[in-house]
Formats: structure tokens, C-alpha cells, sequence
């Protein structure tokens, strides 16, 4: 579990922000309403409570769950959503999943398997910087991809500060290299990022169709990242190479040289992985079919494996739920899900939709590198659920228009995942390893330090996902076949509510 | 480190707190007690002070725990008192000598000090005020052979005696301690945590600068790196498996290994309060005082506190 950092700002400069924000936030409802997006007085109040949540998130960092509480409170109140309406779109299944998700990979490092990882690579022989990079790169996406991006990094920055405390390098080149390869890895499957499993479950994709679609992309943008940091931190891996071969002719390794058991964490990891993959033949043997089963056993997949390894051990059950769970990220997500769909339940996502496929010439695939564009510069700044959590109904409209349109849900993932590579503040996997940095004393990395290696990867990564996006025939959700125009209505849709006069 | 602006200026001599009038001077023999009691008794009819007998058990108690010799035959014999509104100084020689206590040479200057207890410093500056005094060796046996409290009074107006505008870093520091050099290996580091029983040692490099300091609980997190405590189960290092490294390479292992350059230090003349203010902030349990880089002296928590609460 990690720390939430605090920013301490002066009242003058709070209110220059707070003004700022409430000048976007008004300008937003102005012109929601002038284009047609927000004809109504409640649509004004969805899209501005919307709005000045996301700027809370980027102006005011720590108060964003406290926001998020008040802005589902000015919904309710003014009666821009219903309270039915606001259970629906906490979207507790991806609440639980990532839950279960947590519980089992805090179980996972109490079995020592994480441990055992990093291990096993501080024990091997011959090692250089230039391997210890590449090792590093694919594991911070291996593990990310499986584990979730937030766990991944603190297990990989153990290792990173592992090895530069023990050579006396500066460890910031090698926490930056780690985070990049969590960014990108985390797109590669459901389970790497909760923008994974949200979308994954919205479009209604199965684990196979999901790894199918993304982990091509994700490889090809890890191979371009790992040749960029090779050569971006050349000095840096040629320093580590020299301190490891002086700290070999010493006769001293990395670290401690001990043998962890890893069996029982593996199985444990193997088990979840095969169900989780396996879940849609599962599914339909159990006759979990329909839109309202979606994805039903892999979100339950974790919650099962979680009540398990509870059962078994039952003296850290509790610690696994108090201390393994972010409950304040979750929390924040659920309400942020609420606000969004305020959106929807206005019906503001739906005249966007429709506006979209209006001006959109070109077809589906012209909205490409708006969506990754718009994403990842908006990621960059803003937690990226935020933009997912935006774009979702989004895409649910334009899938009414045409299945095709299903591309924008892969374009949503990568800009979302990759743009979070950009800045510092860009995911939670990176303000988690600025954190984890600063605590142990080792540096701050400075905005621009990150956001010049940031926008190289970003925009390369961005570019990869965009063309490949083109060339490569991508899965369709499930109910919607290639060719398919006839549109059965997409999980979850709500009808929106009558609205009151203007 | 901090860096605070100095409080104003009061210059206050020493001698505005007493006068002829509270000198005593004892040519014959007497005890320790004894010279407590009647400079108390001369305070009282000077000055009114009601509560002799409270005062005479709170000074002996005191003087009991530990002794107020500060050197070369001077004492300070005082206490806190609740009920006191000023500062009272009381001032009596020996010619003899009055055995303070056994390990120590006679005593042939005494200054009773009587302190309110919400002026902690006032003590410590006294202290410092009689700096000049206490270095002189033959300052006590000399000012006992004088034969009349005007002399005395004398002596101590001539040595213009003020009182510092507050206490300072350096006056509270203890000069003797360990350090190691910045080229030590792991081995003198844990033998020297073992054989002192200390847990933080500084380092000094080539030119007597302090570099850093070396913690041994710095020494037992290289043994046991972060993610091996992410395990509950801890028998894979039941047998001290990740001590063996160390044990095998401490004399080929740098101390910089463990050196931590983050602790907490003041410049000597700092105010003794920003020793509190540095250990706070550092969480340490020692402040280190320093003249530039070079390291003068130490304060640990205990000694720190004595000097402010009890001292």
C-alpha cells in the first residue's frame, strides 16, 4: 500500500487554480449547451460537475475523492441522476474484480513468489547493464500485464534500488525505464490496468479476444521502447556495466543469495492467469450467456481465487483486505464512474456520439488518432479512467451507428495506457514510483527530466498503436461479428431519463 | 541544519542577580550540606524567601542524583523551583575546601543558584557566563583567599560576566566520542557498534569532515532488503542465510556501503533549541554539532533532555 503524497499550496495560489477551474468548468457547460451537446439546465450540471472533477484531479490532486463525493452529492441533489442510476454506474463488478485482484497478489508476496523474482534475478551469473535493462524491461511489463501496473512497479523498483543502492548508481534512469515498460505492458491484458478490465468488460471482449488484440501492440511497443532507453540511457548502462564488473572482481554479488520457495505462488498465479483466460468456455458451459452474464466468471475469476487463499490462510485474511486493497484509488474510481454517468444518464454522451458520426468522414478508423490523441494528451494530465470513464458511453452510442466502430475501444486502451507514459503525473503507476523514489531518499525527478524521455516514448508508442490499429483486423466484442451492421443494444446501456422542460 | 535568526541582544551580567550582601565567606571547615543551608538562610533574610527547608530538600535531592562540580573547584548546587517569580544567586567560599564528593578535588567556590521552573536556560546560561572561570584552574582557590565579600563581588564584576542571549548548541554538546573514518571497511564498523554497545557512529573523512553517519539498523536492512520482509513466513532465513554475504565480505565492504548522509546537525553557535528542532525533523535520536564540516561534539536524546528538564 501506498502513501498518498501531499502537495502543500499557498491560499493565493489555491484560488488562482480554484479560479481557473471554475472558469473552465463554467466555460465547458457553455459550450455543452451552445452546441447542442447539453439542451437542458440538468445536462449543464452533469457535464460541469464532470468536468470540474477532472480538473480536481489535475489542479488538486489529494482533495479528488473528497470532490468526487461532493459531485455525485450536486447530481443526486439536483436531481441530474438517480440514485438507481448512480448504483448502475459505480460498475462494482470492475470494483470487485480489482479488488479480488489485489487480495491475491498481496497473497502472492506473503507467499514470497514476488520475492523469489527478484531473487532470481539479482542470483544471475554474468550480468551486465545492458542485460539488466532488457531483463528489467520485460519484466516491468510481464509482470504489469499480470499483475496489475501498481503492484508490478513496487516489486520492480525493489529490484531497481536493490541493485543501484548496492552498485552506487543513480537509480532514477532505471525507475524511469521500469515505469515506461509498466505503462506499455499494462495494455496487454485485462488484468495489467483497471482501464484493461474496464474496457475489456464495457465493450464486452473476452480475456482471449482482449490478448489477442492488444499484446501485438504492446510487444512491438516494448521492443521500440526498450531500443529507445538503451540508447537514451547508453551513460547510465554503460556505468552500471563497469560497477558490476568491479563489484564481480570483489567476488560480491547484488544482494543476498537465498533460495525462496516460489511453488505455491506460482500455482496460485498459474491457476488465476488459466481461469481468467479460460472464463468464456467456462461461461458457456455454465450457461452464463446474454449481455447481462458479460464477462461474468472473469470477474468473479478473482474473487473466487481471493476467498480461497483466505480460507487458507486465515490469520492474513484480514490484513490482506486492510492493507492489500487501495481502497482510496477504488473509491475514487467508483464515484468518478458515478459522475460520468451523470453523462450518460443526461444523454450528453449519446448527442456526442451522434455529432461524432455526423462530422466523422472517413469511417470509424478516421476517429483513430483522435481518440489516442485526445486520450493520451489527456492521460498525461489526468488520471486515465478519467477519459475512459468519459469516452465509454461514447463509443456505446457510436457501436449503434456501426460495429466497426468497435476499433475506438482498442484506440481508447492504448492511448490511454501509453499517453500515461507522457508526464510524471500520467499514471498511478508513475506518481507511485516518484513516491517510492523520494522515500527512499534517493532523487526527485523533475517534470521536464521525465516529460523529455515521456513524449519520445508516448508519441513513438502512439504512432505504433495508430498503425497497427489500421493493418491489424482487431477483435470485435462478443455479439458483434466482422461485418455485423445489424447492432443488438451494448451491455449496460441506459435509456436516458425524460428531461425536464428548458 | 537550521538556520534561525538570533533572539535580541539583553545583555544581562551575571552580577545583577546577586550582591555583596549574598557573598559568604567561610575561612573555617565545613560540609557540603552545611554551606547549602546557610547560604539558603542568608538568601531568606535578604531577600524574603519563606520556603527554606522545601528549597534546602529540592537542592540536596538534586545535588544527590548528581553533582553540580563543574570544574576546578567550583559547584553549582541548584534547583527548579515552582513558586519562585526571579532568579536568586547566592554566592560562598572555602578556603578549605568542602568535599563535594569523593572521586572529586575540594571544592573552594559556590554558587547556590535558585531557578523558576518555566526558565529551563537559565541555568545553561549561568553557566556559560562563568565559561572563563571554569577554564581558569587556579580561578576557585584564588577567589577563596579573598577575605571580604566586596573582593569577591570584585573579582566577579572584573571578569564582566554576561550572561548569553540564550544557550547554545556548543554548550550542551558532549566533546568526547566515537568516529570512524570514511575508509573503514564493514568490519571496524560492526565490531565498533559491538564492542562500544552504540547503534550510530559518524564518519570523518581524510580531512576530519564529517561525511555521513553509519546506523546499525543501515547495516541489518543491507542484510535484509525490503522484499524479503514482503514474505510472512520467514523460514527460507531461518538460519541467518541473508547475513552470510555481509559475514563473508565485510572486510572487502566499504562502510560506504551503509553511510547515510542524512542526520541531523547544527553549527556550534546555533541555539540549543534548534538541536531539538533538527533531531525532531531528522527523527533521529542524536544531533551532531559542527564548527563548518568539522564535528566538535555530540547531543543524544538523554543528555539533551537532562540539560533542559532536569540539569
Amino acid at each position: 500500500m501506498y502513501s498518498e503524497p501531499v502537495v502543500k499550496t499557498s491560499p493565493l495560489h489555491a484560488l488562482g487554480k480554484l479560479g481557473f477551474m471554475a472558469g473552465i468548468t463554467a466555460l465547458m457547460g457553455w459550450s455543452a449547451y451552445h452546441f447542442g451537446l447539453a439542451p437542458h439546465a440538468l445536462s449543464v450540471v452533469a457535464v460541469c460537475t464532470f468536468v470540474a472533477v477532472i480538473c480536481t484531479t489535475l489542479f488538486f490532486w489529494t482533495h479528488r475523492v473528497a470532490v468526487a463525493f461532493l459531485g455525485v452529492a450536486v447530481l443526486i441533489g439536483s436531481r441530474a441522476m438517480t440514485l438507481q442510476g448512480l448504483l448502475r454506474a459505480t460498475e462494482l463488478d470492475i470494483i470487485l474484480f480489482l479488488i479480488g485482484m489485489m487480495v491475491i497478489v498481496g497473497a502472492l508476496k506473503d507467499l514470497g513468489f514476488l520475492t523469489w523474482i527478484i531473487q532470481t534475478i539479482i542470483n544471475k551469473k554474468r550480468m551486465t547493464g545492458t542485460t539488466f535493462t532488457v531483463i528489467l524491461c520485460a519484466l516491468s511489463a510481464l509482470l504489469s500485464s499480470v499483475i496489475g501496473e501498481i503492484s508490478s512497479i513496487v516489486v520492480v523498483l525493489a529490484l531497481v534500488f536493490q541493485v543501484c543502492d548496492t552498485l552506487k548508481v543513480r537509480a532514477t534512469p532505471f525507475v524511469l525505464i521500469a515505469v515506461l515498460c509498466t505503462n506499455i505492458g499494462s495494455a496487454a491484458t485485462m488484468l495489467g490496468n483497471p482501464v484493461g478490465i474496464f474496457i475489456g468488460n464495457k465493450a464486452g471482449f473476452t480475456f482471449s479476444q482482449f490478448l489477442i488484440g492488444a499484446m501485438p501492440v504492446a510487444l512491438v511497443a516494448l521492443a521500440v521502447t526498450i531500443i529507445v532507453v538503451l540508447l537514451w540511457y547508453r551513460k547510465s548502462i554503460a556505468e552500471m556495466s563497469l560497477k558490476i564488473e568491479e563489484h564481480r572482481k570483489l567476488r560480491q554479488g547484488l544482494g543476498p543469495l537465498i533460495r525462496i520457495p516460489h511453488r505455491r505462488g506460482f500455482f496460485v498465479l498459474t491457476v488465476t492467469v488459466l481461469i481468467i483466460a479460460f472464463h468464456h468456455q467456462i461461461e458457456n458451459i455454465l450457461g452464463l450467456t446474454g449481455a447481462e452474464n458479460t464477462n461474468a466468471f472473469l470477474i468473479i475469476t478473482p474473487l473466487i481465487i481471493a476467498g480461497l487463499l483466505m480460507i487458507y490462510r486465515p490469520q492474513r485474511a484480514r490484513y490482506y483486505i486492510e492493507h492489500e486493497v487501495e481502497w482510496w484509488t477504488l473509491l475514487f474510481f467508483m464515484l468518478l464512474f458515478a459522475v460520468a454517468g451523470g453523462l450518460q444518464e443526461q444523454g450528453v454522451t449519446r448527442s456526442l456520439a451522434d455529432k461524432l458520426a455526423e462530422i466523422t468522414t472517413g469511417g470509424p478508423h478516421a476517429l483513430v488518432p483522435f481518440v489516442i490523441g485526445i486520450t493520451s494528451v489527456g492521460s498525461a494530465f489526468v488520471d486515465n479512467i478519467v477519459f475512459v470513464a468519459a469516452f465509454k458511453p461514447v463509443i456505446q452510442s457510436l457501436m449503434e451507428h456501426s460495429a466497426d466502430y468497435s476499433v475506438l475501444w482498442w484506440a481508447l486502451l492504448f492511448g490511454a495506457c501509453f499517453g500515461g507514459n507522457i508526464t510524471v503525473v500520467g499514471s498511478t503507476a508513475n506518481i507511485v514510483a516518484l513516491g517510492l523514489l523520494e522515500k527512499r531518499g534517493h532523487a526527485h525527478i523533475a517534470f521536464l527530466e521525465w516529460l523529455k524521455i515521456g513524449l519520445v516514448i508516448g508519441a513513438l508508442t502512439g504512432v505504433i498503436a495508430w498503425g497497427m490499429l489500421n493493418v491489424l483486423e482487431m477483435p470485435r466484442p462478443v455479439g458483434y461479428p466482422p461485418g455485423a451492421q445489424a447492432v443488438p443494444p451494448p451491455p449496460h446501456a441506459t435509456t436516458p431519463v425524460p428531461l425536464p422542460a428548458k | 541544519m537550521l538556520k534561525s535568526a538570533p533572539p535580541p541582544k539583553t545583555n544581562l551580567s551575571l552580577t545583577s542577580f546577586f550582591s555583596a550582601d549574598d557573598i559568604l565567606i567561610h575561612q573555617e571547615e565545613v560540609s557540603r550540606n552545611q554551606v547549602i543551608r546557610l547560604l539558603l538562610a542568608h538568601l531568606a533574610n535578604g531577600h524574603g524567601i519563606m520556603e527554606v527547608d522545601a528549597y534546602y530538600n529540592a537542592i540536596i535531592e538534586r545535588e544527590n542524583a548528581s553533582d553540580t562540580v563543574v570544574s576546578n573547584g567550583i559547584a553549582i548546587p541548584h534547583a527548579r523551583l515552582d513558586d519562585l517569580q526571579r532568579p536568586y544567586v547566592g554566592v560562598a567560599t572555602s578556603a578549605q575546601g568542602i568535599q563535594f564528593t569523593e572521586d572529586q578535588p575540594p571544592v573552594h567556590l559556590i554558587l547556590l543558584v535558585l531557578i523558576p521552573r518555566d526558565q529551563p536556560g537559565l541555568y545553561l546560561q549561568i553557566l556559560r557566563a562563568l565559561a572563563n572561570i571554569l577554564r581558569d584552574r587556579d580561578a576557585a582557590k584564588s577567589v577563596s583567599q579573598m577575605k571580604t565579600p566586596d573582593e569577591v563581588m570584585r573579582f566577579f564584576e572584573r571578569g564582566g560576566m554576561v550572561l548569553p542571549d540564550y544557550v547554545c548548541a556548543a554548550d550542551i554538546m558532549s566533546d568526547e566520542f566515537i568516529a570512524l573514518r570514511d575508509n573503514d571497511n564493514l568490519k571496524t564498523v560492526i565490531d565498533c557498534f559491538i564492542a562500544k554497545q552504540i547503534t550510530e557512529i559518524p564518519v570523518l573523512d581524510r580531512d576530519g569532515d564529517m561525511s555521513g553517519i553509519v546506523r546499525a539498523g543501515a547495516l541489518l536492512k543491507v542484510c535484509l532488503p525490503e522484499y524479503l520482509l514482503w514474505m510472512s513466513d520467514l523460514s527460507p532465513i531461518v538460519n541467518f542465510e541473508p547475513f552470510t554475504t555481509i559475514l563473508r565480505n565485510e572486510q572487502s565492504t566499504w562502510l560506504s556501503d551503509i553511510l547515510l548522509e542524512d542526520f541531523a546537525a547544527v553549527q556550534m553557535k546555533a541555539p540549543a533549541v534548534s538541536v531539538a528542532a533538527e533531531m525532531t525533523r531528522h527523527n533521529a535520536s542524536r544531533c551532531y554539532v559542527l564548527n563548518g564540516k568539522k564535528l566538535m561534539g555530540v547531543i543524544n536524546l538523554p543528555r539533551f533532555l537532562n540539560k533542559v528538564f532536569r540539569e
